[in-house]
C-alpha cells in the first residue's frame, strides 16, 4: 500500500517536472523571468559562501604564493612600461591607418565605439565556454556584438539583461568565426573545440599557404558576424590525415581566454 | 517528507551557492566539480527517493538558471541520479550506517563518472549535439574522483536532512 502510494507520488513528481520543463522550453520568456528570479534567490547564498570562503582562500593563496606574486608584480611593471611606449607609437600609426581606411571605405575596428566591461562570472559548467560581463542593454550592448580582450577576439554577446550580458567564448563548441590571413584571399572557418581544447579549423584546402604561427583575423565578409581585422588565433599545428584531401589545423587563440578579467564590447552589429 | 522540504531547499540553495561561488573557479583540469549532482545522489543513496528527486529539481533548477547550457539538463541529471541511487539506497546498499565504509564513496564515484554522460545524452534530446565535443572524458574522471572524496561528508548531511522528515512522520 505504502509502496504503491510512494510510487504514485514519484510518478506525479516526475510528470510535474517533465511538464514544467516542457513548458519552460516552449516559452523562452518564462525562462528569462525564471532565470532572473532564481538569480535573486541564489545570490544571497552565493554571497554568504563567498564572504566566508574568499578571505580563507586569499589567506591560504597569499601564504603559499607570495614570492610568485612579487615576481609577477615586477614583470607587470616592466610590461606596463613597454605597453606605454607602444601606445605612444601606435597612436600615430592608428591615425594614419584610420585616414587610409576611411578613404578606402573599409570599416576598421579602431574607429568603432567600444564599451569596457568587467567579467563578473565564469560559466558554472565545463560544458559551455561563456562569461558574464557587467554591461548590458542599458549601455548599448546587444546580442551578436563581438567582444575583444587581451589582444584578440574572445567571443560574441549571446544574451543581455539591462545591466549585464553573457558572452559565448570562441572556444565554445557552438562558436564558429570566419577568418582570413595574409592578403585575405582565402577564407576559413574557425570552430571552438570546448573549454580545454582551444580552437581548430577543418577541411582546409591543401593549396592553402598556412604555416605554424600564421595569424588568422576575422574576414569581415559582407553580411558576416564580425568586422574585419580582429585577431582570432595563431596556427599551432597543421595535420594531414592519410588519404584526406584537406588539412586539419589546430589553433591557439590570440587572446588568453583563461585569464579574462576586462573586456571591450564592440558596438557593431552584423547588419551595419 | 513535507517537513524535510524546507531544510532540504535551504541546504540545496547553500549547495548551489557553494557551487557558483567556489567550485566554478576551482577547476580541476579545466573541469567544474558538480556538487549539484552529488547532492541528489547522496540523498538517493540514503534511501530517500522523493527527497532525492526534490533535491535534484531544486538544485538543478537554480543551477541551470546560471548556466548557458540548455535549461533543465542539470535537473534531469540530478533526478535520474537520485532515482537510480534511491533504488540501491532502499535495499541498504550505499547507506552509510548499513553498508561497508567504502560502498558509498564507490557508488558516488560511479555516479560522478556517469553523470557527465547523462548530461550529454539528455543534451541530445534537446538537439544540442555539441556537448560531447567538450571535455567529456576529463569531466567524467574529475567528477568521479571528486565524488569519491566528497561522498561521506555529503552523505552525512543528506542523512541529517532525511531524518528530519522521518521525525516529523513519527
Amino acid at each position: 500500500m505504502a509502496t504503491s502510494r510512494s510510487r504514485r507520488r514519484l510518478w506525479t513528481y516526475g510528470a510535474t517536472v517533465a511538464l514544467v520543463v516542457a513548458i519552460l522550453y516552449t516559452t523562452g520568456g518564462v525562462v528569462s523571468g525564471l532565470r532572473t528570479t532564481a538569480n535573486l534567490v541564489v545570490t544571497p547564498f552565493s554571497w554568504s559562501v563567498n564572504a566566508v570562503a574568499r578571505p580563507l582562500g586569499h589567506l591560504f593563496a597569499g601564504a603559499v604564493n607570495y614570492s610568485d606574486v612579487v615576481a609577477q608584480n615586477e614583470k607587470l611593471r616592466y610590461e606596463l612600461g613597454q605597453a606605454r611606449l607602444q601606445a605612444d607609437e601606435h597612436w600615430a600609426l592608428e591615425r594614419q591607418l584610420q585616414e587610409m581606411t576611411t578613404e578606402l571605405n573599409v570599416p576598421f575596428v579602431g574607429g568603432l565605439t567600444m564599451v569596457a566591461a568587467q567579467v563578473t562570472t565564469l560559466s558554472p559548467t565545463s560544458f559551455a565556454a561563456t562569461v558574464d560581463i557587467s554591461k548590458g542593454r542599458n549601455d548599448g550592448v546587444l546580442s551578436g556584438m563581438p567582444v575583444v580582450a587581451n589582444g584578440g577576439l574572445i567571443g560574441t554577446v549571446i544574451s543581455t539583461t539591462p545591466h549585464g550580458a553573457t558572452v559565448r567564448l570562441i572556444s565554445d563548441v557552438n562558436s564558429s568565426v570566419g577568418v582570413t590571413f595574409g592578403h585575405g584571399t582565402t577564407s576559413l572557418v574557425v570552430s571552438g573545440k570546448g573549454v580545454n581544447n582551444g580552437l581548430g579549423a577543418s577541411s582546409v584546402p591543401l593549396a592553402t599557404a598556412l604555416r605554424p604561427g600564421t595569424l588568422l583575423s576575422t574576414d569581415g565578409l559582407s553580411g558576416g558576424l564580425f568586422p574585419p581585422g580582429l585577431p582570432v588565433a595563431r596556427v599551432t599545428t597543421i595535420s594531414l590525415t592519410p588519404g584526406a584531401a584537406t588539412y586539419d589545423v589546430a589553433l591557439r587563440p590570440s587572446a588568453d581566454l583563461r585569464h579574462v578579467l576586462y573586456v571591450d564590447v564592440i558596438l557593431w552589429e552584423p547588419s551595419t | 517528507m513535507s517537513r524535510a522540504l524546507v531544510p532540504l531547499t535551504v541546504v540545496s540553495l547553500i549547495i548551489v551557492g557553494t557551487q557558483l561561488a567556489i567550485f566554478t573557479s576551482l577547476r580541476v583540469a579545466g573541469v567544474v566539480i558538480m556538487l549539484v549532482w552529488l547532492w541528489p545522489l547522496v540523498i538517493g543513496l540514503a534511501g530517500y527517493t522523493a527527497l532525492g528527486i526534490a533535491a535534484g529539481v531544486v538544485a538543478g533548477l537554480f543551477f541551470d538558471t546560471h548556466a548557458s547550457t540548455p535549461f533543465g539538463l542539470s535537473v534531469l541529471v540530478g533526478v535520474t541520479l537520485a532515482y537510480g541511487a534511491s533504488r540501491l539506497g532502499r535495499e541498504g546498499i550505499g547507506d552509510l550506517d548499513s553498508a561497508a565504509w567504502w560502498v558509498t564513496p564507490l557508488l558516488c564515484a560511479l555516479g560522478g563518472f556517469v553523470a557527465p554522460v547523462l548530461f550529454v545524452a539528455f543534451g541530445l534530446l534537446t538537439l544540442n549535439d555539441g556537448l560531447w565535443r567538450g571535455s567529456l572524458l576529463a569531466a567524467m574522471v574529475v567528477n568521479a574522483v571528486a565524488f569519491l572524496v566528497l561522498a561521506r561528508p555529503m552523505a552525512r548531511v543528506a542523512q541529517s536532512v532525511g531524518r528530519l522528515g522521518e521525525r516529523s512522520r513519527r
